[in-house]
């Protein structure tokens, strides 16, 4: 009937055949992968390279005892600690800065030099100070989050457009209403693109974590199979993190769906 | 036009800050000074870039002042020693801008509501009051869809009542009809006189088009090319009620256009 229903219809008909294609790619991708690292399995042996099945199997076994979970849940434990304090205070000091352009010149180099410190070196540490416990990994977590959010929500508040806060102010919007109505929503696509490259490395900086102090999680099982040269239960440590990746990635691209559904359809660019 | 001021611009001055690399910057506004009487709408005609939205700027207390005072209802509001800027003054000087500025994540009824949200005015009166409004310029239809689904004359037109619907008593147009297409604007030009002549807000309108000042404007204000000083005032004594549509049918019209066209450079 109306002319946003026919529209609706004709990109819908569009939409099918199109995500058909792109799902059939991602399948082929998939396979063409397995079949590289079967390969790498024949041609180096089981030492080197663990068999895509005997990784499987190793996979479904440890569903089986309940060390997939309990690893699953101690390695987001941390990484959802130090992600959410990460995010918290990336996000919070661009706004801060923004309320004196001095402080922010003044503070940015520092930032900007801290950033060069290696984290991971910083473990051993973080251990002396907070014990082996989740702090300390859960605290370099938080140092990989901050500076990626913090970098992405601070070139978005730069970025907003004055003359939508000039406009703001002239009908009677306070600073605060201005901060949560019209920079904040206008830097999301930015805080977006933040999370997408944190959250993997969270979840990664996690693991590592665990390599160097830890009782469970995945990348104390990942070390600890390394430590019997079990190579099998490396790859199969490193498939179950490569999944969790996946699958917070899903969730933060419906999440962004969500808050941009306002904008001119460009699924072309979806990553 | 009686009554007391409602607005005296008094020698205003304005040049921008000086850029390494360029010469030192040109005065944009220099030594301008008028008058607008309470319930006065005046329109501006000048060309472009003369700093018509420059001034505009400076009274909706978005851009500074760098020489000169600004005088609104009894209050200064802008000179150059001000220390912080009031951008529309506690809601009283409302400003359509030469971009229409919607939010673009908010669609046509909620960027209408946009002011009366933030200003916690918003109930089901204003509700209905803004899709009144909607509907008045022609935008029924059109609440829920997003400015980069609209045309260019329909987002100068949300723009234009999202300024209306919280009713500030003196309010700054800067060429609002310049997108629409030629019945449109006769039929928004006589829905702005209607409304003006309900309410008696203070307006000034900006515009390059010599029959629109003539048309809308108690008086019309011709400004110079760089600097921008009033090059000469215009009278424009056609009575009221007035029928845009065959506004240049009036006596006097033909006069008054010749002398503001002789007068715009
Ligand atoms: N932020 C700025 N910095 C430096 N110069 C500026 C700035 N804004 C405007 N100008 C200069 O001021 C002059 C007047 O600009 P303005 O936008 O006020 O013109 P205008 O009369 O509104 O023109 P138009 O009819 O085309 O809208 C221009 O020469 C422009 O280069
Ligand atoms: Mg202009």
């Amino acid at each position: 009937m109306s002319s946003a229903e026919i529209t609706s219809e004709l990109s819908e008909s569009h939409a099918i055949p199109r995500q058909w294609i792109v799902t059939a790619g991602r399948i082929a991708l998939a396979v063409a992968l397995l079949a590289a690292w079967e390969w790498g399995a024949r041609a180096f042996g089981p030492l080197f390279f663990a068999p895509p099945l005997a990784t499987a199997q190793r996979i479904v076994e440890m569903a089986g005892n309940g060390k997939l979970l309990t690893d699953t849940i101690a390695t987001l434990r941390v990484s959802v600690l130090g992600f959410v304090i990460g995010c918290a205070c990336g996000v919070s000091l661009p706004f801060l800065l923004r309320l004196s352009p001095r402080a922010a010149e003044a503070i940015e180099p520092f930032i900007m030099a801290s950033m060069g410190i290696p984290k991971y070196a910083l473990t051993p540490w973080l251990i002396l100070w907070f014990g082996i416990g989740d702090a300390p990994k859960a605290i370099v977590v938080t140092l990989f989050v901050f500076y990626i959010v913090f970098i992405t929500v601070f070139a978005g508040v730069r970025g907003v457009d004055q003359r939508l806060i000039n406009m703001a102010r002239i009908v009677g919007a306070s600073e605060r209403t201005i901060a949560r109505k019209v920079i904040w929503i206008s830097l999301l696509p930015f805080f977006f693109t933040g999370l997408k490259v944190a959250l993997p490395r969270a979840v990664s900086a996690a693991i590592v974590g665990e390599f160097l102090v830890a009782v469970e999680g995945i990348g104390f099982s990942i070390e600890r199979a390394r430590q019997l040269s079990d190579t099998t239960g490396v790859f199969a440590g490193i498939v179950v993190a490569v999944t969790l990746v996946l699958i917070i990635n899903a969730v933060v691209n419906a999440l962004e769906r969500r808050a941009m559904r306002w904008r001119p359809t460009d699924r072309d660019m979806q990553i | 036009m009686a009554g007391t001021p409602m607005l005296e611009i008094k020698n205003l001055g304005k040049r921008f800050p000086a850029r390494a690399g360029r010469e030192p910057p040109p005065w944009i506004i220099q030594d301008m000074s008028f008058e607008v009487a309470a319930g006065e709408l005046l329109t501006i005609v000048g060309p472009s870039g003369a700093g018509k939205s420059t001034l505009l700027n400076i009274i909706a207390q978005i851009e500074t002042a760098s020489a000169g005072e600004i005088v609104f209802d009894g209050e200064h509001i802008a000179s150059p020693e001000q220390k912080a800027l009031h951008p529309g003054l506690n809601r009283r000087i409302g400003y359509v801008t030469q971009d229409d500025n919607l939010l673009p994540w908010r669609t046509t009824i909620d960027n209408v509501l946009f002011p009366l949200e933030v200003q916690g005015t918003l109930d089901d009166a204003a509700r209905a009051r803004a899709q009144e409004l909607i509907g008045a310029v022609g935008l029924a239809g059109f609440e829920r869809y997003y400015p980069h689904e609209l045309s260019g004359g329909m987002r100068k037109r949300a723009a234009l009542i999202r300024t209306l619907v919280y009713d500030p008593p003196m309010i700054l147009m800067d060429e609002p009809f310049a997108a629409v297409d030629a019945q449109t604007r006769t039929q928004l030009q006589e829905d702005l006189l209607r409304l003006w002549s309900l309410k008696r807000k203070t307006i000034i309108f900006v515009t390059h088009d010599i029959t629109e000042a003539i048309a809308l404007g108690d008086r019309a204000l011709v400004l110079t090319q760089r600097p921008a000083r009033i090059a000469a005032e215009h009278p424009i004594p056609i009575p009221r009620p007035r029928q845009v549509k065959d506004i240049f049918t009036m006596p006097g019209f033909a006069a008054i256009y010749a002398g503001i066209r002789a007068d715009v450079q």
